[in-house]
């Protein structure tokens, strides 16, 4: 692993395929150290697989970790989608893959759709997540929240045109990021790529048409594991009321709300991964079940909650 | 059975992005409502009147395209009005039931009604009947295929049964009413092309229904190419009948006259009423419909046909996609092309399209049913009492 003064990982990914209980993950692996998993989202199908220069978020990450980026179920790369049925053969499939990679007990970084299975994972096995950084995490059903239909606003249109994905995804749509990842000439590849994914997320977003999960919501303060929540502050699909229902709702959970950033907060704004290595490097978070209250040296704009206020 | 009122597709567009799943009900007027199934249910009945074989109804949900929700109400008003024709309900969408047992009850009801006229239509349904239903649009084709065997094995195996399937999983299966016709009505699929629908068709026996009326008449002419290999794959013999396709048909005294006649109307339903099921705009079709490479390809040969180069000549405009618009003679000469060429038994002719109003809709079925079937099926038959079906 090389840096350059200012901290940017110049090293290229790495592409890994492995047989998962008689399924194949593809990962895609940077840097060195602790390893740390990195569940994409919605958006950042780009950062699964083998891309040849690494999405910035996650070259971030692993200045300090050996990151490990698996494509979910369904995503491009990955089989097993027609195995899940619901977000428990989720959770299995992801502890397939722990094992598979022979991590008992992991850091965990999600995003998004994974920020949604990596919960549902640290409900059922608490074991397996020493700590986990939610970004933007869809899975919580909150009452009276509406959020706009994800599927009907990513359907594809007769002639070019992702503006309306682009609108619910990012702050700002015409910005860089909005455009580089869902541009309205898209190569083949790239559709297959994003169209394909869209897929792995309907198995069990489509039921379920904002990725919401009522059973979550009642389970929440179960979780033990400590938690940072770090949210968009224009994310329309999880509202700040929503992140802070997460951070309300679990224990050990603290949370950082992300200017200029909407649902795709690793693209939009890379730099708020600091956020999370400062929540990983803290000595003060420990990989105990239980309350955590500890401050995060150098992070503004967090709020805290005492860890009381769940279930 | 289109709502003809939305306006031509530019303005149309202007204003909304498709006609399906979002556009407005409040559009829809129940009084204007009433009076078009009494017009539509008139023109179905008056295919009987003027001779033809049989009439088609289908599903679709919450658009302005198709106005049958239900299309087994249709067919059960249509067993009492009319006595000789087939009835093809074309389809229902058996992904969108549950438990699907509940169309082979139906479809049992409609055959038994009419006195052994179904023709058992079963469909994946269309992509934005997913969206409209919030069924899983990444299990609609296993689904579809359990639902279907589920179906066939309601009317042809002695109930009471359990069924233990994915998807399905019934302890009790014993439908009453049971089907008149034996062992089942006919059982016709619609499909866009895809290969192993094609496949599914020929291996069991079922009707191959090419819906291709958006596309140039080569795309069909594949379908048809593939179904013929795929029955001789299966070792099955041809039956033209099980070989349809679905078209827009319109005649006039003139082919100039057909042209003017029909194409704004025509123009209104592939510009407006498909508007959401094809493109220049919003396309429901949901992820995991299709696999990723067919979906990719079907965008492409969307816009191809948005972006391509559309010919200034108003005929060839207009055959572009609809070869069966055009005089007595035109329309005998092409349609005869296709039946002979592509060994085709079964034509869904398409008589009212868009908003095409009843006084044109009238003449021209007139004219379809006594000028031009008469003679097709007569040459058609002629030529193959020569050299036969299946060569």
């Amino acid at each position: 692993m090389t840096s350059d003064v200012t901290g940017t990982a110049v090293e290229q990914s790495r592409a890994m395929t492995v047989e998962v209980a008689g399924r194949t993950v593809t990962s895609c692996r940077l840097g060195g150290g602790e390893p740390l998993l990195y569940l994409h989202g919605l958006c950042d199908v780009h950062s699964a697989g083998t891309p040849s220069e690494p999405p910035l978020f996650l070259a971030r990450l692993a200045e300090q970790h050996h990151v490990i980026a698996p494509a979910l179920p369904g995503y491009p790369g990955s089989s097993g989608l027609e195995e899940i049925e619901d977000v428990e053969d989720c959770a299995w499939q992801l502890v397939d893959l722990l094992d598979a990679l022979d991590l008992t007990r992991v850091d965990i970084v999600a995003h998004s759709l994974g920020g949604w299975f990596a919960a549902e994972l640290a409900l059922r096995h608490p074991a397996r997540v020493r700590r986990l950084a939610l970004v933007a995490p869809l899975g919580l059903h909150v009452r009276g929240v509406e959020v706009p239909a994800f599927f009907g606003a990513v359907a594809p249109r007769g002639v070019g045109g992702m503006g309306e994905a682009r609108r619910l995804l990012f702050a700002d749509p015409d910005g860089d990021a909005a455009t580089r990842a869902l541009p309205d000439e898209m190569s083949r590849d790239a559709q297959l790529r994003w169209f394909g994914g869209l897929a792995g997320a309907a198995r069990l977003g489509w039921r379920a048409p904002h990725f919401q999960s009522r059973q979550l919501a009642r389970r929440l303060g179960r979780i033990t594991t400590p938690v940072l929540v770090v949210g968009g502050h224009g994310d329309l699909l999880v509202p700040p009321v929503v992140a802070r229902a997460w951070s309300d709702g679990l224990d050990a959970a603290r949370r950082v709300e992300i200017a200029g950033a909407g649902h795709c907060i690793p693209l939009e704004q890379p730099d708020s991964a600091r956020h999370v290595l400062a929540f990983l490097s803290d000595p003060g978070v420990t990989d105990a079940s239980g309350n955590v209250d500890v401050d995060l040296p150098g992070v503004t704009d967090v709020s805290r909650t005492t860890g009381t206020t769940g279930s | 059975m289109p709502w003809p009122y939305l306006g031509p597709p530019r303005e149309f567009l202007a204003r909304h992005e498709a006609a399906w799943v979002t556009l407005p009900n409040s559009l829809y007027d129940p009084a204007r409502g009433a009076e078009l199934y009494e017009r539509y249910l008139g023109e179905l009945v008056m295919a009987e009147e003027l001779g033809l074989d049989g009439v088609v109804v289908n599903e679709h949900h919450q658009n302005a395209y198709g106005l049958m929700p239900s299309p087994n109400l249709m067919a059960a008003a249509l067993t009492r009005e009319t006595s000789r024709v087939r009835i093809c309900v074309l389809g229902n969408a058996l992904p969108l039931y549950q438990p699907p047992t509940r169309v082979a009850e139906e479809m049992a009801m409609l055959d038994v009604m009419s006195g052994g006229r179904l023709i058992a239509g079963l469909v994946v349904g269309g992509g934005p009947e997913y969206y409209s239903t919030n069924v899983n649009p990444t299990e609609a084709r296993p689904r579809f295929r359990e639902a279907l065997e589920l179906v066939v094995q309601a009317w042809t195996r002695p109930g009471p049964f359990a069924f233990d399937g994915e998807y399905y999983r019934l302890p009790y299966v014993n439908p009453w009413p049971r089907p008149l016709q034996q062992p089942h009505p006919p059982v016709w699929i619609p499909g866009l092309g895809s290969p192993s629908t094609i496949a599914y068709c020929a291996e069991k026996g079922f009707g191959y229904m090419g819906v291709a009326y958006y596309a140039p008449p080569e795309t069909f002419a594949r379908q048809a190419a593939a179904y013929h290999e795929a029955v001789a794959a299966a070792g099955r013999a041809y039956d033209p009948e099980l070989l349809g396709w679905l078209t827009t048909v319109y005649v006039a005294d003139t082919d100039e006259q057909a042209v003017e006649e029909a194409a704004t109307h025509l123009a209104y339903f592939q510009g407006t009423l498909a508007a959401g099921f094809v493109g220049p705009g919003k396309v429901w079709m949901p992820p995991g419909y299709l696999e990723a490479p067919a979906l990719v390809q079907f965008l492409s040969e969307l816009r191809a046909l948005v972006e391509g180069p559309r010919p200034t000549d108003a005929k060839q405009a207009v055959w572009r996609r609809s070869p069966l618009i055009g005089s007595v003679d035109t329309v005998r000469r092409r349609l005869l092309e296709f039946v002979t060429g592509l060994r085709l038994g079964t034509v869904l002719a398409l008589l009212q399209f868009g908003s095409l109003p009843a006084d044109l809709t009238a003449r021209s079925m007139h004219l379809y049913a006594t000028e031009v079937v008469p003679y097709v099926r007569r040459e058609a038959e002629r030529h193959f009492a020569a050299q036969g079906w299946a060569t």
